[in-house]
């Protein structure tokens, strides 16, 4: 099977030309000019072909929350997203903390097909922070990374046996930063507005305390960690700080933390559909944000999909869950708030979505389009303004803080191992 | 006075300094109907009001209730903790429940802070804030500062001091907007524990000395500790706390001699205030509870009646 796409804008983080690709199975053939006959052709005139994006933070809710999401919705609405390899956390009920449940995962996925899915393995049995789960078994279950996401280790010895016993299967630890006691009861970022309104905040030092804890681990014994989800301007100077002393410290940042505030959480009278955590910042948060993304500092942009029932966002905002889907719209929101915007160009964008989290993950044949790399793209179209309606949502989950937003920009097309596993209608 | 147009009394933020005037007069007319012989008047005959508290609450409960019963409503009461709910989505369930009942006003008590914009979506009914979370208690705000006008004649450039757990309080936060929308200088005193985060953008002046605070102020107002917060480490004991925050003799004598000092009760006395000021303090504070009532009244007057035009004249 040869497919081949024409006349397009092929954009690699560093580089941009135009022309065609050629795709022969699974994987790239070339890049540049394709005189031969194939099977199938894409005119991608007027379009711009991407590297596959690789989505390092997302929530599938299988096993135990499939009312919300399941593998087969969390698929589709990567695959719509122009998402060609995702990772799912292990907050699931039970908690992906065995090789079993890996392996379950994996094999769903791969009959599922549309998307690459890697389950996250569990760092402690059952997520509580006390035991460490078979790293070795959670690695040959096909995981590659290893978080307890959604909760940090209180206890930082066990993050140091954690961090140390993963070099040993070159496993990637991915901290989700929280000192729960500082954090505890609060809902969203502690500040002027948590202040006027009486609704319990949550200090930006919460994160920072945690980031600085896991950096030090990692400094001090010489092993490499990613820090998920970054909101604050504070964990942004560590997490500088630390490169610049060659710590191996790389991390994410989600949209809405580069465009909502909590100023939006006060406009839209505090509706469970503003909550996640970490909690949206301030201005200058999202300032020190989108610097910090511009200038490398912070490594790749990640959903955190987080999707929740209609009913459950529509509690009063204390008793709300936390979290936003992501994967739909996550390019065309980063396009339009990064890079119409000026904030990135359109490279960076790809560095950020696809190239960054490929290198974090450890993938040397995905994120860059060239020949014999695993053909995994999403055609991109730059010039087509839409609004995002809830109907047009795939995700299971029907809420979200970006319904009315207009985007400047629409994945038109998702080739997923050289197959066509998503086309805009 | 130009026809009253709020639908919903959410928290003083929401009002306009005329809105509260409005409300002050009326509530002038209705405290002379509570000492008549025959205690009620028509105002909102055919209507139902439904007092829906998901929080313990007697006094504020009673207000209301008699508020709405003087003014001959039927009114209803609905209490339960929501701890014994299943979180909220029972409470929008009791809210469309009630709706089916065509409910005039719900007056509610919650515990979650600014909840109840987003409840309003569920009934067609006026809501009347009863105290939410750590947000707001318009109510009691506005009979403090019924309270201070008849006490000071105006309510205008006054400094108010508030001592006490500003940080869970509903009560100072009301004040604070309420009397800040009339150029009074507001002030507040606590240990820095119970002080919100970057709480002087608020524009309030923060002191954790009171013997200092108090020297100039014109009007002090004591909120009542709960005990549980010495649990929480937000202070290490109540005998800590009463020595630096409580109202005693000696520290009224560095106020200004007409200094009013006000309590949303109940007092703690020997905690807040000392119990030797009771007899000075304590006639003030029942007079607070007698201007809630008149407050409430005018309040579920004017959203009762919405879009008429008023039958009582200035």
């Amino acid at each position: 099977m040869k497919l081949a796409i024409r006349n397009a804008h092929i954009v690699n983080h560093d580089k941009k030309i135009r022309g065609d690709i050629l795709i022969h199975n699974n994987r790239i053939e070339t890049v540049g000019e394709v005189r031969e006959k194939v099977d199938k052709e894409i005119d991608a005139q007027g379009k711009y072909v991407l590297p596959g994006f690789i989505d390092l933070h997302t929530h599938l809710r299988s096993p135990g929350r499939e009312d919300t999401e399941d593998l087969y919705s969390g698929s589709r609405a990567a695959a719509k997203g122009g998402f060609t390899t995702i990772f799912c956390m292990p907050n699931t009920t039970p908690a992906l903390d065995n090789e079993g449940l890996a392996q379950w995962i994996t094999e769903q996925a791969r009959s599922i097909g549309l998307v690459d899915i890697y389950p996250v393995g569990a760092i402690s049995k059952g997520r509580q922070g006390k035991e460490l789960t078979e790293f070795g078994g959670l690695k040959k279950a096909g995981c590659l990374s290893l978080s307890d996401d959604g909760d940090s280790l209180k206890n930082s010895s066990l993050m140091r046996r954690a961090i140390e016993y993963a070099k040993m299967f070159g496993l990637l630890i991915i901290s989700h930063c929280e000192d729960k006691t500082l954090s505890a009861g609060g809902v969203m970022r502690e500040g002027a507005i948590s202040s006027k309104y009486g609704i319990r905040g949550i200090p930006c030092a919460s994160e920072a305390i945690m980031v600085f804890r896991d950096i030090e681990l990692t400094r001090y014994l010489n092993a490499r960690i990613h820090i998920a989800h970054i909101s604050t301007q504070r964990s942004v100077e560590i997490i500088r700080a630390a490169k610049a002393q060659g710590v191996n410290v790389t991390c994410e940042t989600a949209p809405h933390y580069m465009i909502l505030t909590d100023h939006d959480v006060e406009a839209n009278n505090f509706h469970g559909n503003w909550k996640v955590n970490p909690p949206l910042g301030s201005h200058e948060d999202r300032a020190a944000l989108t610097r910090a993304l511009a200038e490398g500092v912070i490594d790749c942009i990640a959903t955190d999909h987080a999707p929740h029932s209609e009913e459950e966002k529509n509690l009063p905002f204390e008793e709300a869950p936390c979290g936003f889907i992501g994967l739909e719209w996550a390019f065309a929101l980063s396009y339009t708030g990064l890079v119409k915007k000026k904030v990135l160009t359109l490279g960076q964008l790809v560095e950020k979505m696809s190239y960054n989290p490929a290198r974090i993950a450890g993938f040397s044949d995905k994120g860059y389009i060239r020949p014999e790399n695993t053909a995994d793209m999403v055609i991109v179209d730059l010039d087509c303004p839409e609004k995002i309606e809830r109907t047009d949502i795939v995700s299971k989950s029907k809420n979200s803080p970006f319904l009315g937003r207009e985007v400047q920009a629409k994945v038109v097309c998702t080739i997923h191992q050289g197959k066509v596993v998503y086309r805009a209608g | 006075m130009e026809p009253w147009q709020k639908k919903h009394i959410l928290g003083i933020k929401d009002l306009t300094r005329e809105e509260m005037e409005t409300i002050f007069k009326i509530a002038h007319s209705f405290r002379e109907l509570s000492q008549r012989e025959v205690k009620k008047a028509p105002a909102l005959r055919g209507k139902t009001i439904v007092n829906l508290f998901f929080e313990n609450s007697t006094r504020t409960k009673i207000s209301f209730e008699l508020a709405g019963k003087r003014l001959s409503a039927d009114v209803l009461n609905f209490s339960s903790n929501m701890s014994s709910l299943n979180k909220g989505e029972t409470i929008v369930d009791t809210i469309k429940n009630l709706e089916s009942y065509h409910p005039d006003i719900l007056v509610i008590r919650i515990g979650y802070s600014h909840s109840l914009i987003n409840l309003s979506q569920y009934t067609s009914a006026s809501i009347v804030n009863a105290g939410d979370g750590s947000n707001e208690h318009p109510t009691q705000c506005l009979l403090d500062m019924f309270t201070v006008q008849q006490e000071k004649g105006a309510l205008e450039d006054l400094r108010v001091l508030i001592v006490g757990d500003i940080m869970h309080s509903r009560v100072a936060r009301s004040n604070i907007f309420g009397f800040q929308k009339f150029n009074s200088r507001v002030s507040v005193c606590a240990p820095p524990t119970l002080i919100p985060y970057d709480f002087e953008k608020l524009g309030v002046e923060i002191h954790d000395d009171l013997d200092q605070a108090l020297k100039e102020a014109d009007v002090v107002i004591m909120l009542r500790i709960q005990k549980e917060r010495q649990q929480e480490s937000f202070f290490p004991s109540i005998r800590e706390y009463v020595e630096n925050f409580s109202l005693t003799p000696e520290r009224l004598k560095k106020a200004k001699k007409d200094c009013l000092i006000l309590h949303p009760g109940p007092v703690n006395w020997d905690v807040e205030i000392s119990s030797q000021l009771k007899e000075i303090v304590h006639p003030l504070i029942l007079k607070q509870v007698e201007n809630g009532l008149a407050v409430r009244m005018a309040v579920l007057y004017l959203v009762g009646t919405r879009k008429r035009e008023y039958e009582i004249s200035d």
